[in-house]
């Protein structure tokens, strides 16, 4: 039991700073709730390192400590200190301030919940978690827009959630067992093995935002706060995508689950570009694209069980999609939310276009930016799965994904009708941004760092 | 600090400091283009000495780290990166001397010099992916330079859009290269063969189709003549056209003799249509674009006919020969206002220094000896003649020569016909004038040094006097054609088709980008229809619920009409009635799941 507590330290570490972070949340310093909030995020990151490799479980095996949880800490717990700085800067001095840390910090949670997930159960936990503080994240503003953002968001969940565990049991029903590590026995119950297959698919679908299970991410990201929404498109995304992958790794190929995903890979991607590409809110049109980019990282999985590579490829591509996409958001959230309001931000704030600039090649996958280095592995892993049609089909998706970002950078450098004003000027979101940049920039040379 | 770093790192750190200290722009970019240049000479010096070739590796990909490389080939191209662009930047220095916003301008110069560099260096496919899209993206800002202008930044945005669509075939070459060796060196995939060398062939072609601007992609770069002339000196002859050509030339050991006949024939229909498309401008710029074109396609026809060495000697001379054209056109702009011919004519006698060199250049392009175009150019010819499909190939080079000739002696007429204006003393055009002098030597003298290079890169090249006799007269009848004959006589019926640039269905507008943004609007009517068609429906329903009652009331017609104007209406309300839309919507992520689900049932009976 000992042993066990000892892996879960950064698990620990992050509840009680959750307690901590409700009574500060409960004599109004919302200030003192966001630094307890990030030290605790950084402690956890910090205990997370020596155990980031450890290939074991915890829990009778419910609970993996794996490669692929360990990089859900160090890629998520950044990302939700950069999640929360955004809230700071958009959310200053507003009722209740403090409570919007403290439900990202309990989402979080569940979303390492659901990344290192080895077990069913446990899965529906973790969705569970992240979807209770999701809904009210989302309900936030309290104005018409958020709260039926944020019914919709909560009725879709239930159904999906519905459908999952309902599936689940068709999976307890063949392996005897709620282990993921159980499923291997499925293959010969294929029937057995797609009715639970397709009910994950819905249920994780659902929270990584994967056509045809989208349809409430841009009403939700629109009606809820930019920060809010830049969160939830990243962390609530990869940890669905992270449990996913878990849950894959041990499910026989010859269910023939490869070629669902890739099915859905293609759906995700095109549709969500295509939509994407006739939005003028800036905020949708971030939403369609992060549908988009969830059909990239489908590509890493149909090469799970091929070695390292794939694990490996949808971890660098979560990394870089952090970076970029909360950077873009960020950018929306000082430039304004409409197509027309970015007009002309490339020159009233340089530094500040520049870096649009970059998030957004990166996001059409643009070497040598990161985002570049995150697809080349993907694209490379699906090839080594023999999937070249997916690989070709998702390199087409890339061409399609530079006119979509295209439309943003020719807006910003178009001539500024009238006299817009200057973008909000706000540190903490210079920091967030100035952050994503770098890694952005940075990253993608040293890549091989997350092979050691 | 290696060479190497210093040849692509020099620009980038010059450009970097000038977007601090946004002072001092001419200087500082003078001296990050110089200490390149002076960088790349000593790379070419240890090439001639011998020396084994410099490395340079960054981490990158686990087994496939980024890699830098100054072998002989790719030293040679440095070099003439660094030079052209060193020249083109001292001309700049006049040419901008009144703009305000020279510190973007030399900066983006600065750092197109390095991705520039970064490309010709690069040694393995994922750098030079990056370089090349580096170099994409640092031209889209040159050429949409002016961006007040009108129809600039279209022109940019287009530029872009065309040869970014190309790219496609580079990522997709570069994929099954790798795939098919294993390797992201560039060297080593060199020894793939069979059908993916084919095919990785002709995809690498189609990206070298879109960034040389060869047919059917060579609309965008007449376009692209909206960026100031240092611009188009500097990207449309040596450096970001040539990317195209210089892939081949790398990949060309590997090229089975299918794909080589196949870009032979894309570089001879270029460099006839384009050449004709020339023959047909009424636009100086417009021309010397099209020109380049139709010379990248001599070049494509060299690299076809196996003779890839030969294709290199065509673009240093080109490089040369076309900078000078340009900054020579630049100069009778910058006096005259404009590029267009009638605005143009007699300037060359105004400025009888600077049209010398113009013509200089112009005799060189067209293949006049002892100029350096004419060692090139025969030797393209000589390489045609003993090819494979050397009818076809050997008869298109001829036929480009001619053409090159035409349009040169086309140019050289309208700029020296035509009356005199008054000749405004200028202090820019010393500056100006020393930087195309350079250049227009070196254009001149050139030939001498290619036996050097030859023997350099390994490749004796052995020319006939059939294939003298063959260039030099076509070289002279194009000249003498096109200096005494207008260009609806020598085009004839074909002239209003060459001054649409030949335009086939429409143009790539309508073949690519239309029906893509169509599809897309497309999708987003289907989504609307679809918000909308459920509450149509309920609302249908209703309806008729209470249809007997309307009908009652006012008659079937009544009841038509209503119905008509409920679907209006609450087409209008769809957008409101948020509450209903998830019904829909997890009616289709049903129906989507049930489809998932029969593929998944079914999949076991094919296992």
């Amino acid at each position: 039991m000992s042993r066990d507590l000892a892996f879960l330290l950064p698990e620990l570490t992050l509840m009680i700073t959750v307690a901590l972070m409700l009574v500060a949340e409960m004599v109004r310093r919302a200030g003192l709730t966001l630094l307890i909030g990030l030290a605790g995020l950084a402690l956890a990151v910090w205990f997370t390192l020596p155990v980031l490799d450890a290939g074991t479980t915890v829990f009778g095996g419910t609970y993996r400590i794996d490669l692929l949880s360990g990089w859900a800490k160090l890629i998520l717990l950044p990302a939700t200190a950069l999640s929360m700085l955004l809230a700071r800067a958009e959310l200053s001095g507003r009722v209740r301030e403090g409570s919007v840390y403290s439900l990202i910090m309990l989402v979080t949670i569940g979303a390492l919940m659901l990344a290192g997930s080895g077990d069913t159960m446990l899965l529906v936990l973790g969705i569970v978690v992240t979807g209770l503080g999701s809904f009210a994240l989302v309900a936030y503003p309290g104005d018409d827009a958020a709260t039926e953002a944020s019914m919709k968001y909560l009725v879709f969940g239930s159904v999906t959630g519905a459908v999952m565990i309902y599936g689940l049991s068709f999976w307890f029903a063949g392996s005897g067992s709620t282990l993921f590590s159980a499923l291997s026995g499925m293959q010969t119950k294929p029937l057995l093995a797609a009715a639970g297959l397709i009910a994950v698919l819905v249920g994780l679908g659902y929270k990584a935002a994967l056509v045809p299970f989208h349809f409430w991410a841009p009403e939700a990201y629109e009606g809820a706060p930019v920060s809010v929404a830049a969160y939830m498109s990243v962390v609530t995304k990869i940890a669905a995508i992270f449990a996913l992958a878990q849950l894959l790794r041990d499910l026989p190929i010859q269910t023939g689950w490869a070629w669902a995903i890739a099915a859905i890979a293609v759906l995700t991607m095109t549709y969500g570009y295509l939509a994407a590409l006739v939005q003028t809110n800036l905020v949708r049109l971030l939403a369609y694209s992060s549908v988009a980019q969830a059909g990239y990282f489908l590509l890493g999985f149909v090469a799970l069980g091929r070695g390292d590579i794939a694990l490996l490829s949808i971890i660098v591509f979560a990394a870089a999609y952090v970076a970029m996409n909360i950077g873009a958001f960020s950018v929306v959230l000082l430039a304004g939310r409409d197509i027309d309001a970015i007009r002309g931000l490339g020159r009233r704030a340089p530094m500040l276009g520049v870096a649009m600039v970059i998030f957004l090649l990166s996001l059409a996958g643009i070497p040598p930016l990161f985002g570049f280095f995150g697809k080349f592995l993907l694209f490379g892993a699906a090839l080594k799965a023999g999937f070249l049609w997916l690989a070709v089909i998702a390199i087409l998706n890339s061409v399609l994904s530079l006119a979509v970002y295209l439309r943003i950078i020719v807006a910003m450098y178009r001539a500024p009708e009238g006299d817009e004003a200057a973008p909000r000027a706000s540190p903490v979101a210079a920091l967030v941004w100035g952050t994503s940049l770098a890694a952005t920039l940075g990253l993608g040379i040293f890549t091989r760092l997350f092979f050691s | 600090m290696s060479l190497l770093s210093l040849a692509v790192l020099a620009p980038v750190v010059a450009a970097l400091i000038l977007l601090l200290v946004k002072r001092g722009a001419a200087i500082l970019a003078l001296l990050g283009a110089g200490t390149g240049l002076l960088a790349s000479l000593g790379l070419l010096r240890g090439a001639f000495l011998g020396n084994a070739p410099q490395r340079l590796m960054l981490p990158g990909l686990p087994d496939m780290p980024l890699r830098l490389e100054a072998s002989a080939l790719t030293s040679v191209l440095s070099v003439l990166v660094a030079t052209v662009a060193t020249f083109v930047l001292i001309y700049a220095v006049g040419y901008m001397r009144k703009d305000p916003e020279k510190t973007r301008f030399f900066a983006t110069m600065l750092l197109f010099v390095a991705a520039m560099q970064a490309l010709v260096l690069s040694a393995d496919w994922i750098t030079l992916l990056a370089a090349w899209e580096l170099i994409g993206v640092s031209s889209y800002l040159l050429i949409g330079f002016w961006y007040a202008k009108p129809g600039v930044a279209s022109a940019a945005t287009r530029a872009f859009l065309y040869t970014r669509s190309a790219d496609l075939g580079l990522y997709l070459g570069v994929f099954l290269l790798i795939g098919a060796s294993g390797t992201s060196e560039i060297s080593a995939t060199l020894a793939t063969t069979g059908t993916a060398a084919m095919i990785g062939g002709l995809l690498l072609l189609v990206a070298a189709i879109g960034k040389s601007a060869q047919v059917p992609m060579q609309d965008w770069l007449q376009r692209a003549m909206a960026g100031p002339t240092p611009v188009s000196a500097l990207l449309h002859s040596a450096t970001l056209v040539a990317a195209g050509a210089i892939l081949l030339i790398r990949v060309a050991p590997m090229l089975p003799p299918e794909t080589l006949f196949i870009i032979g024939l894309v570089g001879g229909l270029t460099t006839v249509v384009t050449g004709l498309i020339a023959l047909g401008e009424r636009d100086l710029k417009r021309l010397l674009a099209s020109s380049t074109s139709s010379q990248y396609g001599l070049m494509f026809l060299a690299i076809g006919a196996g003779a890839p060495v030969v294709a290199l000697l065509h673009l240093i001379a080109h490089a040369a020969i076309k900078s000078g054209l340009f900054l020579g056109a630049g100069v009778f702009q910058h006096e005259r206002g404009s590029t267009a011919f009638e605005r143009l004519a007699g300037s060359g006698r105004e400025h009888k220094r600077i049209f010398a060199g113009f013509v200089l250049a112009a005799l060189a392009l067209a293949g006049i000896p002892p100029l350096s175009g004419f060692f090139s150019k025969d030797a393209i010819i000589a390489a045609t003649m003993n090819a494979t499909g050397a009818g076809w190939l050997a008869t298109l080079a001829i036929a480009g020569t001619v053409l090159t000739g035409g349009y040169m002696g086309r140019a050289m007429a309208q700029l020296w016909q035509g009356k005199v204006e008054e000749a405004k003393p200028s202090g820019s055009l010393v500056w100006m004038g020393w930087g195309m002098a350079v250049l227009v030597t070196l254009a001149a003298v050139l030939g001498a040094g290619f036996p050097a290079l030859e023997r350099l890169l390994g490749a004796e090249i052995d020319t006939t006097l059939a294939a003298e006799a063959l260039g030099l007269g076509a070289a002279l009848t194009g000249l003498a054609l096109g200096w005494f004959l207008p260009a609806d006589r020598l085009l004839g019926p074909l002239l209003p088709w060459a001054r649409e640039g030949f335009a086939v269905g429409g143009g790539m507008d309508n073949l690519v980008m239309r029906p893509a943004l169509a599809v897309a609007r497309a999708m987003n009517a289907v989504e609307t229809v679809l918000y909308e068609a459920v509450f149509v429906f309920g609302r249908l329903n209703l309806r008729v619920g209470r249809g007997t009652r309307i009908s009652d009331e006012a008659g079937i017609d009544g009841f038509i009409f209503g119905l008509a104007d409920t679907m209006v209406r609450t087409g209008q309300k769809a957008r409101r009635l948020q509450s209903g839309l998830i019904h829909r919507e997890l009616a289709l992520t049903i129906v989507t799941t049930g489809v998932i689900a029969a593929a998944l049932f079914a999949a076991p009976l094919f296992y």
